[in-house]
């Protein structure tokens, strides 16, 4: 290979760490004094990196598993309701008494059943991805409503009820780095999945799945099992995302994963990952999801919070773009 | 009617055992049945002595039948040796695992076919080594008998020299290879043994040493060495209307011909010779290099301006490419010509309705109503409303990609009619097409390619030399330099 | 061996309305018993002005969901249309809000109400000019597109409004067009243009070249190229079109409540899909009707006001959507299925 080869390759594969790395600089030059929220002047200080990463922890969570998803050709957009879902449950269950353990553990299996549910409208009622979790989207986010009485706008201490004081620790305080539970659990989720996706056969088929299906099935992949065990995984991510959440704001929240969704989209783009399947990698994922957030938070403090949406959106298609592009090119 | 009838022989195991045969003669109805799509009405198969009742391509895969197909069933995006296992790795609590299966496939991969790298992503391949892959992937996982279609038709002649290395490879192992072309030489060059079918029914089987030569081989397919129905037609021929010169792309090689007006001409090689390449090149569907002239100006280089400029195409697959197969007939007809059924944009229904009840009736295609679905019609008749919209386009110049395909016989006859009248009155007609029966029972003059060449260019008359032809097109014609 | 080959068995049937139709009518007689079905449980539902209720208080998703329509029909999502709702009514605003305001949200561009909404419009059919530019020149899946300009559309309009609204320093005429109503009566124009698109449309549909495009292009992309039809230019005409009603109803909406709101419209291109599917638009495209899409709008507002009725919280509208969508996709292959059998 010559040197013109070797240097498109390496781009290729490590552009996001570039990408990240410019992001951080960039925003390290700005002057960020503006706001309490950050100490004054260096954006790479202990302060804003911890509240940054802590912040991040939904979407770091769900962002490998959306990857393996979207790798094996599917997608999920109830992510953003299930995690909601999720929150509300959970501090339902912990603000009536139970503790952290069983809260926990039956969160996660609410989770999974919105997984399986999920799969079982793709897989087995072949209803197209997008419309089934559309479909799933709204089901989830309607008992989310439900579930909070009316008058109230989440689950939270009031009305006789007082959510415990352990309640926010998970999502708050620092126990390695300064850095809570929920980013250090978001930091092993990434890491089984990346296992997962290198060293398994889930990982494999999910891969073969998206890229040929019918070479797949031809070669006795059992691609339905692979597809429902992958929402089963997201919806599990979806769980303690919104655990995490939940914790972060010491309350259950029913909107709380509004827009998750489209976050999700985005970081996985970011990440090279292909709409149409066959391509995307946990890791590179996960750094999308670092830089979305650095830049989101970033961002709060060099223009006013009403520019969000149009960065996001503007990011969004540029993502979508340039992936195309590339992915175009790499095929021709 | 019977598409194989009472058809016994065998194959010796660890053969290359060629099949050959013209178009429906049978070949692969029989293949099918072998591979567990159809099932036989009667008669028995066996494999290495076991019976072999495939009722799905599972069935016959577990039976030990494998088939190399036109599409590749590879994943691009995993490597060479996460293709051969796929679906047959060991894991231990779904962790892969390295096993026995990585290191035989990996031996099998060397030994048939050392240069490729058991870690390199199959995106990375060529078409004929991703060819090589399956075949790989097919021994290695047991297969005793591996069934290969045409599979020359998109190599290289070095990558054919490769695959044939492979294949005896796979002799050696005593893996057994059904071969199925209509290129003679290669049969030559590689088979043991040869099965001839001719209309559904076995003619010969015999060792490639029992054989004398081409013309041998080529009277036992066709079974007749002259063609004697073609009726010359009483039209004198107009001026010519359609020049090309030295076409070529990827697939033709510097193709040169000429159409003239109310002339009907038949494009005749078996597959992978050129032919829909040429029809979508006159469409303006495909880019080429090289030109063609109609009416004096070089052709659209989209299928709009070829429709604006006077040219119609039937394209080949019917369902995926001439259909709209969620409307109806009456809606499908207009496309090629919106501008006739409508006014400023409107469209008038009863000059629609008008147009849609006299093809009907012309091309008598059969439906109780012009407001039917066409994914409900039959074959033969779907393919004439594709005809139908053709029509409707009042081309001069009408290219039809194997228009009989899968139409029944009585719907054939009328088709063919259809094209003739449509001559009789100045059109050109251009048939493309693998049936030699239909091109020389219709055209005034036949091209025959092979390879992408145009290799001769024949006058229909009486006695056509039938075995000259299949010479021809199974690639009997010495080129100077290749 | 030998096999035989099968006789063919479509010419003995005989079919009496295409399936489309078929559908169609499953939709409206679906819309018709649920809203029996609903006045049993509900009181005081069967009533006169509450049937033009459900039609008058949707005037905005109905006419959202001819554009959306037309472009499942083609084979493509058009996700875009709320934040397009938002941007319109804010710039119209913005226009003509008198330059000389107290601060910056009370200032704005000084044009008289006309030009102001014809800048606006024009604004809104630029994000169709992006949708189509991603969409049929860059060919990125449309579902990924029009969520990024659903964001863009409502992003600018959220910097114009600062995070809120502006509704200050108006002219008078502003709130004309969104409350005049018809002759004396209480209909409003709204509804009156509403009426009309969606006949425009189903003249369209069913009796233009431009709807039988639509129909071509969706049924098959390939046979439509082959026939010679330019479907990335009929493709951007359908982004431009639906942009175009985003754009007027974000508009007559700014108008009616004389105010800019950023957050306006949020969530109404889902439920302009959730009609359209409910009314039998097939997301492969080539099939459906906006006739449907209507009497999906009315189903889906049956469901919905009895809900309220039933005196239901409004959180119950996402279970009832999500019941109704699912309901509508598997009877409606399973009714197909059976008919086609």
């Amino acid at each position: 290979m010559t040197f013109q080869s070797h240097l498109a390759s390496f781009l290729r594969n490590y552009y996001i760490y570039l990408v990240l790395i410019g992001v951080v600089l960039l925003l390290s030059v700005a002057n960020l004094d503006r706001f309490d929220f950050f100490e004054r002047g260096n954006f790479l200080n202990q302060k804003n990196i911890i509240n940054i990463l802590r912040v991040s922890a939904p979407i770091l969570t769900l962002a490998g598993a959306f990857t393996l998803l979207m790798v094996s050709g599917y997608i999920d957009l109830s992510v953003g309701s299930a995690m909601s879902l999720s929150a509300v449950v959970y501090a339902m269950l912990v603000i009536n008494g139970m503790p952290f353990l069983p809260a926990f553990g039956i969160t996660i299996l609410v989770g999974m059943l919105l997984g399986i549910i999920n799969g079982f409208l793709v897989v087995r009622l072949k209803i197209t991805p997008v419309i089934a979790t559309l479909i799933t989207l709204s089901l989830y986010k309607g008992i989310a409503l439900l579930l909070v009485q009316d008058g109230v706008s989440a689950i939270k201490s009031g009305g006789g009820l007082k959510m415990p004081a352990w309640f926010n620790s998970y999502g708050r305080s620092g126990i390695l780095l300064g850095l809570p539970m929920a980013f250090w659990v978001a930091v092993l989720v990434t890491i089984i999945l990346i296992v997962i996706q290198n060293r398994t056969l889930l990982g494999k088929y999910a891969a073969a799945t998206g890229g040929n299906p019918t070479a797949a099935k031809l070669s006795g992949v059992n691609t339905g099992k692979v597809v429902i065990s992958l929402y089963v995984i997201v919806g599990i991510t979806a769980a303690l995302a919104g655990i995490a959440r939940s914790s972060f704001m010491s309350l259950g929240d029913p909107l709380s994963g509004d827009g998750m969704e489209l976050t999700a989209i985005l970081v996985v783009l970011l990440g090279g990952t292909a709409f149409s399947g066959g391509e995307g990698k946990v890791l590179r994922s996960f750094v999308g999801a670092l830089i979305i957030m650095a830049l989101t938070v970033g961002m709060l403090t060099l223009v006013p919070a009403y520019y969000q949406t149009l960065v996001i959106g503007g990011t969004l298609l540029a993502a979508a773009a340039s992936n195309h592009l590339v992915s175009r090119k790499a095929a021709s | 009617m019977r598409a194989v009838d009472n058809v016994s022989f065998e194959i010796e195991s660890g053969a290359i055992h060629c099949l050959v045969g013209e178009n429906g003669a049978g070949k692969s109805t029989l293949v099918k049945m072998l591979t567990g799509v159809l099932q036989p009405t009667s008669g028995t198969m066996t494999v290495r002595g076991i019976s072999h009742t495939p009722k799905s391509t599972q069935q016959a895969r577990e039976g030990g039948i494998a088939t190399l197909f036109q599409e590749l069933h590879v994943v691009d995006e995993l490597t060479v040796l996460e293709n051969l296992t796929l679906g047959l790795e060991k894991s231990w609590f779904g962790f892969q695992v390295k096993s026995d299966l990585d290191e035989l496939v990996v031996k099998t991969l060397a030994v048939i076919e050392p240069s490729i790298d058991p870690s390199a992503r199959v995106s990375t391949l060529s078409v004929a080594q991703k060819q090589i892959l399956e075949i790989t992937r097919a021994a290695s996982s047991g297969a005793s008998v591996i069934i290969m279609d045409e599979p020359t038709a998109a190599l290289s002649e070095r990558e054919v020299a490769r695959l044939f290395t492979v294949i005896r490879r796979l002799k050696s192992a005593d893996v057994t290879v059904i071969y199925i072309s209509h290129k003679l030489d290669e049969i030559f060059e590689l088979g043991d043994a040869v099965t001839v079918f001719r209309d559904g029914k076995h003619i010969a089987t015999k060792p490639i040493s029992q054989i004398s030569d081409r013309a041998n081989l080529i009277e036992m397919m066709i079974g007749r060495t002259v063609f004697q129905q073609y009726v010359p037609r009483q039209i004198a021929l107009g001026e010519v209307i359609l020049t090309a010169s030295s076409l070529s792309n990827s697939i033709l090689n510097d193709v040169s011909f000429d159409i003239k007006a109310g002339e009907i001409v038949g494009f005749y090689g078996l597959v992978g010779a050129g032919k829909t390449e040429i029809a979508r090149s006159i469409f303006g569907a495909d880019k080429y290099t090289g030109s063609i002239q109609f009416k004096g100006k070089e052709v659209g280089t989209s299928p709009k301006k070829a429709i604006e400029s006077g040219i119609a195409l039937v394209p080949e697959e019917r369902r995926t490419q001439g259909l709209f197969t969620s409307l109806t007939i009456r809606e499908n007809i207009p496309v090629m010509n919106v501008g006739k059924v409508s006014q400023n944009g409107v469209l008038q229904e009863a000059v629609e309705i008008e147009a849609a009840q006299k093809y009907v009736k012309q091309l008598g295609i059969a439906t109780s109503s012009i407001e039917k679905h066409t994914e409900k019609l039959s074959g033969g008749n779907q393919q004439k409303v594709v005809l139908a919209k053709c029509l409707f386009a009042e081309s001069e110049l009408v290219l039809l990609d194997e228009p009989t395909r899968g139409v029944d016989v009585g719907a054939k006859t009328e088709i063919y009619d259809v094209m003739r009248s449509l001559a009789d009155k100045g059109t050109s007609v251009a048939v493309f097409s693998t049936e030699l029966e239909e091109v020389l029972g219709i055209c005034d003059r036949v091209f025959l390619l092979y390879g992408g060449s145009l290799e001769e260019e024949i006058q229909n008359g009486k006695d056509v030399d039938i075995a000259h032809i299949m010479n021809v097109v199974t690639g009997g014609v010495e080129h100077a330099a290749q | 061996m030998s096999i035989s080959v099968k006789k063919d068995k479509s010419t003995q049937e005989d079919i009496k309305m295409s399936n489309e139709n078929f559908i169609t009518l499953l939709v409206v007689c679906v819309a018709i018993g649920v809203f029996l079905f609903a006045s049993l449980l509900v009181p005081n539902f069967f009533q006169f002005q509450n049937m033009v209720n459900l039609v008058t208080n949707n005037w905005a998703v109905i006419s959202l969901g001819v554009g959306v329509t037309f472009l499942l029909v083609s084979g493509n999502f058009d996700l875009s249309v709320g934040g397009i709702v938002a941007l319109s009514g804010v710039l119209a605003v913005w226009f003509a809000q008198s330059i000389d305001g107290a601060n910056a949200l009370s200032s704005g561009g000084g044009l008289p109400t006309y030009l102001a909404m014809l800048f606006a419009l024009a604004g809104a059919m630029a994000i169709g000019g992006l949708n189509a530019l991603f969409v049929v020149r860059l060919k990125i899946p449309s579902i990924i597109v029009t969520l990024g300009t659903m964001m863009v559309a409502r992003g600018i309009a959220q910097v114009i409004t600062h995070g809120s609204q502006r509704n200050t320093n108006l002219p008078d005429d502003f709130g004309l067009l969104g409350n005049l109503t018809l002759f004396g009566t209480t209909i409003k124009l709204p509804v009156v243009l509403m009426l009309s698109l969606v006949l425009v449309a189903v003249f369209l549909e069913r009796k233009t070249v431009f709807g039988r495009l639509t129909y071509w292009i969706g049924s098959n992309p390939v046979a439509s190229k082959l026939s010679g039809i330019d479907s990335s230019r009929h493709q951007t005409y359908l982004y431009l079109f639906s942009a175009a009603i985003a754009g007027v109803v974000g508009i007559l909406l700014a108008s009616e409540f004389k105010s800019g709101f950023s957050n306006r419209g949020m969530l109404m291109e889902f439920d302009a899909l959730v009609i359209a599917l409910l009314g039998g638009i097939a997301i492969a495209g080539g099939f459906g009707s906006v006739i449907g899409m209507f009497f999906g709008a009315i189903i889906l507002a049956v469901v919905t006001s009895a809900a309220t009725g039933l005196v239901l919280s409004p959180d119950w509208q996402f279970i009832l959507k999500a019941i109704a969508v699912f309901l509508a996709i598997t009877t409606q292959t399973w009714a197909l299925a059976r008919r086609n059998r």
